[in-house]
């Protein structure tokens, strides 16, 4: 059945208009409200609590500081360290990401047996859960029982079971090598989605004008690719940047701070220490670094597409 | 068909009302009374239910049992407090208890003689625990410390008559097991970050003759002569100079830790002393039967001191404003925590079902227990081991706060990003950062 928009009626029973901005808007109401609600309202009342010095543990005493804890954040040496590990953590990552994900794409999209499963086995990592996925790698790198050192010490690569996680050089690299496992499934389906949308076309005239396949690649491929690598470099930063699950499961920050980024900081700031006010500042300082970081890069390569 | 009229249908549940009213008497006050609330972790959750439930049937009262993970127990609980959630008593850390009791979440037990009278009956050690600024806060739940275990075989095999004494000895037998072959790295140390970091280093400096803080509260861990830097140049060396425990300590926690030894790759393990019921049994243990405790070795001006810790039942602020309200709680605590029909029903049944120790010394002579747990251990050694345990001295309203830091500058000693001095120097920084801000 049909509804003709001259028999609906508004709100205070006025016909309806297809472009009734008013009634459109009526109806949206109650989801704005939502919104309001579990949205707009928290994020301001967050802001609102970073300007105090809450302590869940002291409840009688909540001084008003002003910016008291962002200027405490901005002079703690750990801060500035959890910056510079972030910063390493999501360059390392995203760099692997991309180029892992473009030669798994570049895989997948050339016809060969097999495909089809390499291409569902693809899928598994990316259908783990975060919390699943740290507790296998916390199991893999395990400097007792893992199966890394069981494997290198069948392969005679290693004459005994080496530290991994508890070696402070090595931490933040196999933490970002859990991340990279789990995140390429995306990125490459996100690559992948962008090379089988290139024209066939582009190809067979490249190759009339005699482009062997580097040139075609560098030529064609990899600008045809741009608006893919910049959704794949623009989410992928943002998860590297906040991400938590694995460093709370398989190091806790540790060993000695080696692996303290920005996301732990807020953790132990917040629900550790219990330090509301501070947490919400560093939460707030996190998202705002996310939200300009985000805005550049769309505004960067977007130029470039 | 009849129809049921208005005025029937009054008739019915007045007569309905009546009936239940007399059938039901006696359970009346159990269900229209205000329940007492009674929060714990979940553990020993069915002992718990069933000693609630011979409460109930005894006292007439009903109580309210609800329970949460211990990982996420103190924020559980904070965020009731916050929340003015209903709670009346409720499992309390002695890590907890100052901040607890500064916040004015808990009350004192001090005005409750039907309390206080079992502390005579209580380990010393575990009445402090429950001390803050002079007054007590509770009745004791749970109580254990930090022991000292060694593989009696694996000793043998490497020809040593006696376990350690010292940690020097320590160093020379695991060095002996060492070249024998039969262990890569003897001792097995967590020092993960976890909440079990503290006890391991408390018992270490404690063994020592140190102390973190002295008794008005100022940091003295960095003070080369109280102990606590001899204590952590011991593990340092250990891990770093001896190599006879593992450079993976750091990433190591208490249970993988427990998993560790009782696979057979140590001689020597720190661990919770009541480990001992799973360390020698065959199901969950390869090294089963070989397992025993010793004292804890002791440092060049120690004396074999262990930490100790406690967990209790602690009266909210709450119930003890409302009169009524406290008294059924305070029944209720002296129910689990004191004595039940004339016996510590409570803590025995915990003792023989999962291995929970206590610190009601008269507990040592019942015969059950004894029975129990030489089956497994030495009932000696847990007595003699447990006079000497301590109460943390760095339990304190910003325990947690500074323990964040001292555990990272603990391992960044271990793992040779600082030195000794050096990571020592930060935690009393923190420390008494965190106390003048207090």
């Amino acid at each position: 059945m049909s509804i003709r928009a001259g028999a609906l009626r508004g709100v205070f029973g006025a016909p309806v208009s297809r472009y009734d901005q008013a009634s459109a808007m009526w109806l949206l109401a109650p989801m704005l409200g939502v919104l309001l609600v579990v949205a707009v309202f928290p994020v301001l009342y967050s802001f609102w609590i970073s300007l105090f010095d809450l302590r869940l543990t002291r409840p009688h005493r909540v001084p008003f500081v002003w910016f008291e804890n962002y200027q405490e954040i901005f002079q703690d040496e750990l801060f500035w360290q959890s910056v510079w590990r972030t910063t390493s953590f999501t360059l390392i990552c995203v760099a692997a990401i991309m180029v892992i994900a473009l030669a798994m794409a570049l895989l997948l999209n050339e016809e060969f047996r097999g495909r089809r499963f390499l291409s569902a086995m693809l899928l598994v990592p990316w259908a783990i859960p975060y919390v699943a996925n740290g507790l296998m790698w916390k199991w893999i790198y395990d400097s007792g029982y893992g199966a890394l050192n069981g494997l290198l010490f069948q392969l005679d690569f290693i004459d005994k079971y080496m530290v991994w996680l508890g070696d402070q050089h090595k931490t933040l690299w196999l933490i970002a090598n859990a991340f990279i496992w789990k995140e390429v499934p995306l990125a490459t389906i996100l690559v992948l989605v962008g090379l089988k949308s290139i024209p066939a076309d582009l190809y067979s005239a490249a190759r009339v004008d005699g482009a062997n396949t580097w040139r075609r690649f560098v030529h064609i491929t990899l600008p045809a690719l741009r608006p893919s690598f910049m959704l794949v470099v623009i989410y992928e930063t943002m998860m590297a940047i906040r991400h938590f699950d694995l460093f709370f499961i398989l190091t806790e920050g540790g060993p000695a701070e080696a692996s303290h980024v920005l996301a732990w900081h807020v953790y132990v700031e917040t629900f550790r220490k219990l330090s509301f006010g501070t947490g919400s500042a560093l939460a707030y300082i996190m998202a705002l670094v996310t939200f300009f970081l985000a805005f550049w890069l769309i505004r960067t390569l977007g130029r470039k597409l | 068909m009849t129809q049921f009229r208005r005025r029937d249908f009054l008739k019915s549940s007045a007569a309905a009302a009546l009936a239940g009213s007399s059938t039901f008497g006696a359970l009346g006050r159990a269900f229209a009374a205000d329940p007492v609330n009674f929060f714990a972790w979940s553990a020993g959750v069915d002992q718990v239910k069933a000693h609630v439930s011979a409460f109930e049937a005894k006292t007439g009262i009903k109580v309210s049992y609800g329970n949460a993970p211990w990982a996420q127990y103190r924020d559980t609980l904070v965020t009731k407090f916050v929340g003015k959630a209903p709670l009346d008593t409720l499992w309390v850390s002695d890590a907890w208890l100052p901040e607890w009791a500064e916040a004015g979440w808990l009350a004192p037990i001090d005005g409750y003689p039907q309390l206080t009278k079992y502390n005579s009956d209580v380990d010393d050690f575990s009445t402090k625990s429950m001390m803050w600024k002079g007054k007590q806060y509770g009745l004791t739940y749970y109580t254990d410390y930090m022991a000292f275990f060694y593989d009696e075989g694996m000793l043998q095999k490497a020809g040593i008559g006696a376990p350690p004494k010292t940690w020097d000895e320590v160093v020379q037998q695991s060095l002996k097991i060492k070249k024998a072959g039969l262990s890569e790295y003897p001792l097995m140390l967590s020092m993960a970050r976890e909440t079990w970091l503290i006890e391991f280093l408390s018992s270490l400096v404690f063994s020592h003759g140190g102390r973190f803080v002295d008794d008005a509260g100022a940091a003295v861990m960095q003070d080369k002569k109280k102990g606590a830097h001899e204590a952590l140049t011991w593990i340092v060396n250990a891990v770093q100079k001896h190599k006879i425990v593992s450079p993976a300590c750091v990433e190591i926690g208490e249970l993988n830790g427990l998993k560790s030894f009782t696979s057979g790759q140590h001689a020597f393990a720190m661990l919770g002393r009541y480990r001992v019921r799973t360390l020698n049994d065959p199901k969950q243990s390869s090294i089963a039967g070989r397992v025993k405790q010793a004292m804890m070795p002791a440092g060049p001006n120690g004396k074999h001191a262990t930490v100790g810790w406690n967990r209790f039942y602690g009266l909210t602020t709450a119930a003890a404003k409302d009169k009524a309200k406290a008294a059924d709680t305070v029944k209720l605590i002296e129910w689990f925590g004191g004595k039940a029909d004339g016996q510590y029903a409570f803590q025995k049944l915990m003792f023989l079902d999962v291995g929970s120790g206590f610190a009601t010394k008269p507990l040592f002579k019942d015969p059950d227990i004894i029975k129990a747990y030489n089956q497994y251990s030495d009932i000696k050694m847990y007595e003699a081991q447990q006079k000497l345990a301590q109460k943390k001295d760095v339990v304190s309203p910003w325990f947690g706060e500074w323990d964040e830091v001292n555990g990272t500058a603990f391992q960044a000693a271990v793992i040779g990003k600082a030195s000794v001095e050096d990571a020592l120097k930060r935690s009393a920084d923190t420390w008494n950062k965190l106390r003048r801000r207090a």
